[in-house]
């Protein structure tokens, strides 16, 4: 016989407990190690790269040049591994079956997405902010060392940029998390989310190019990155920052209420 | 305490559930019986909320799954042996299921240790073996010390020593005054397991009742060889009984509705000579059969291999 002792804890379970098994199943995963270092070293050695082509040019090369642009457009290839990452956290609970345990050990659905979504946020924020200071410094580096103009964070609107990059990145990796919600499946979630990043603006440019600066892509490397040359065709970086907050919180929003009310 | 209530489920067309009403009590382990695809799996995850049902109810202890405090303090399950990432640790799935609940951490090691699983404890659960999936399951289940077990077709995978550990384990936690619902199309392991039985056929009830009565239900017979068997037939007949006659020996009869001690007192009354009288007890299978014989949704046709359609579990 195995005696029953119940001591359960008074209360009931809350954000804080589902907040810190999150964070245990997002630590103790090995695609997020993969996630995160190959975004560290694809973003830094392409911001090596992007700085070291603005080396060595005529004058007239620097006429309008935006060192603070230059360091941080390498993160673009971060918005790929970073949705990669956003899609992973839900969609390899789904293809692995983890759903149905996470549900039954915390079935407040509401409360179990709202939290995920928070410590997503989190994660995602710091790693990107970390990673948006880290290439801004290793481009200012590159570019001063080979003699080219460069920026520091007291320049005008570089601090702005840099911060704003690092809120932009996680927003990509929320709307790929939302993405993945609806999706369920890894490939149907990633499709998706390069769909929208890296194809929309080739079909966006053939119909409406006037439009093309509406999207994630366009609006991270000319809006959010830039502090110099903002021309009619860009929006500026406070509405483009607006604009990725809606299509992430669109994708999270339909993704909400499909996961409420789906069988698990 | 489980509670069904006029429970129902629709996918499209098709009633996987159909106003499905039974309780499942404390102190003992209830057998969930039900050929393939019969809707055991589906009312399971009724039960745990992850299925919304179209109509009715399924309570445990009186609440909705997602109502309790701590669910897995109040309820430990199995629904689905490989329900964990592969990439993760043994340890560390339950760890987050304990951070989850509450639970102090060295309670991790303690059901790791139960289940056998202590040695394996930093490997990745994705390599585990079907058998060793399952113990990790029902670690998981031990986690809170719950009142309440659902296992879902646990023996799958299991080694005869695993299976044996197993039934033991059911037996011990329902000894302990825990409700304990376990779900099988194995009749022969739900003979040995289970005290009670929740028997259903295409998503309806066909029986709630004890082992020992479902065996009874389906009627027990008498097998008597007797020298003299018209004179006999004629006795116990009129006594009330169903006398049943082989064709290959006239000498042995089948009778039902009356057991062999009274056969035997009235043969003694009247003089007929006994030479066997053998009571036949239904097994639990033949009940079963007997009873779902019009509700196996998947059956080979005549002459066909029998490929066992299963749609149960995973979807």
């Amino acid at each position: 016989m195995i005696p029953m002792i119940q001591t359960a804890p008074s209360g009931r379970y809350r954000a804080k407990h589902v907040a810190r098994s999150e964070i245990v199943k997002m630590v103790t995963l090995r695609s997020t190690a993969i996630t995160v270092g190959f975004t560290i070293i694809a973003s830094l050695l392409v911001t090596g790269l992007v700085t070291n082509a603005a080396l060595h040019h005529g004058n007239r090369y620097y006429f309008a040049f935006d060192p603070t642009q230059e360091s941080l457009v390498g993160l673009i290839v971060g918005c790929l591994t970073g949705g990669v990452f956003g899609a992973l956290l839900i969609t390899g609970e789904h293809s692995s079956g983890t759903i149905r345990t996470t549900l039954a050990a915390t079935p407040r659905r509401g409360l179990l997405l709202a939290t995920k979504i928070g410590v997503t946020a989190g994660a995602a924020l710091v790693f990107f902010e970390l990673l948006s200071f880290a290439a801004f410094f290793v481009g200012q580096v590159v570019l001063s060392a080979g003699g080219a103009p460069s920026a520091g964070l007291g320049s005008p609107g570089a601090l702005r940029a840099v911060l704003m990059t690092g809120v932009f990145m996680a927003l990509i990796c929320l709307m790929s998390f939302g993405l993945g919600l609806i999706f369920r499946s890894t490939a149907a979630a990633i499709a998706a989310f390069a769909g929208v990043l890296f194809v929309l603006p080739l079909v966006m440019h053939a119909i409406s190019e006037h439009d093309v600066r509406y999207l994630p892509t366009n609006i991270l490397t000319n809006s959010i990155t830039a502090t110099v040359n903002q021309g009619q065709g860009v929006v500026s970086p406070g509405v483009g920052l607006g604009l990725m907050a809606v299509y992430a919180a669109i994708a999270l929003g339909a993704g909400a209420v499909l996961f409420a009310k789906r069988d698990a | 305490m489980i509670t069904a209530h006029s429970l129902t489920k629709r996918y499209g067309a098709a009633t996987a559930v159909a106003d499905l009403t039974f309780e499942v009590l404390p102190g003992s382990v209830t057998g969930f019986l039900g050929p393939n695809g019969s809707g055991k799996s589906t009312t399971m995850r009724m039960i745990m909320g992850l299925d919304l049902p179209d109509s009715g109810s399924a309570l445990i202890g009186g609440k909705l799954y997602s109502e309790l405090a701590w669910p897995l303090r109040e309820v430990g399950a199995v629904l689905d042996a490989k329900a964990f990432h592969p990439a993760r640790t043994a340890r560390n799935h339950l760890r987050w299921l304990a951070l989850s609940n509450d639970i102090p951490l060295r309670r991790v090691d303690e059901v790791l240790d139960q289940v056998g699983l202590a040695s394996v404890a930093d490997r990745r659960a994705g390599k585990f073996s079907l058998g060793m999936s399952q113990r990790l399951g029902i670690a998981a289940t031990l986690l809170g010390d719950p009142g309440v077990l659902i296992f879902d077709e646990p023996v799958n995978g299991l080694d005869p020593e695993g299976i044996r550990w197993l039934r033991h384990l059911l037996r011990d936690l329902a000894t302990g005054g825990r409700t304990v619902f376990v779900s099988s199309h194995l009749i022969s392991e739900m003979a040995l397991t289970a005290d009670r039985l929740v028997v259903i056929g295409r998503g309806r009830l066909i029986a709630e009742t004890s082992v020992a009565d479902f065996v009874a239900r389906s009627g027990g017979a008498v097998k008597l060889v007797t020298p003299d068997p018209a004179a006999f037939s004629a006795v116990l007949s009129a006594a009330g009984a169903t006398i049943g006659h082989r064709d290959d020996d006239a000498r042995s009869l089948t009778v039902e509705g009356l057991t062999a001690p009274q056969i035997g007192d009235f043969g003694s009354r009247d003089g007929l000579r006994v030479h066997e009288l053998t009571p036949i007890t239904a097994s639990l299978e033949d009940a079963f059969m007997e009873l779902t014989r019009d509700e196996v949704e998947y059956r080979p046709s005549a002459g066909a291999a029998a490929t066992a359609s299963e749609r149960e579990g995973r979807r």
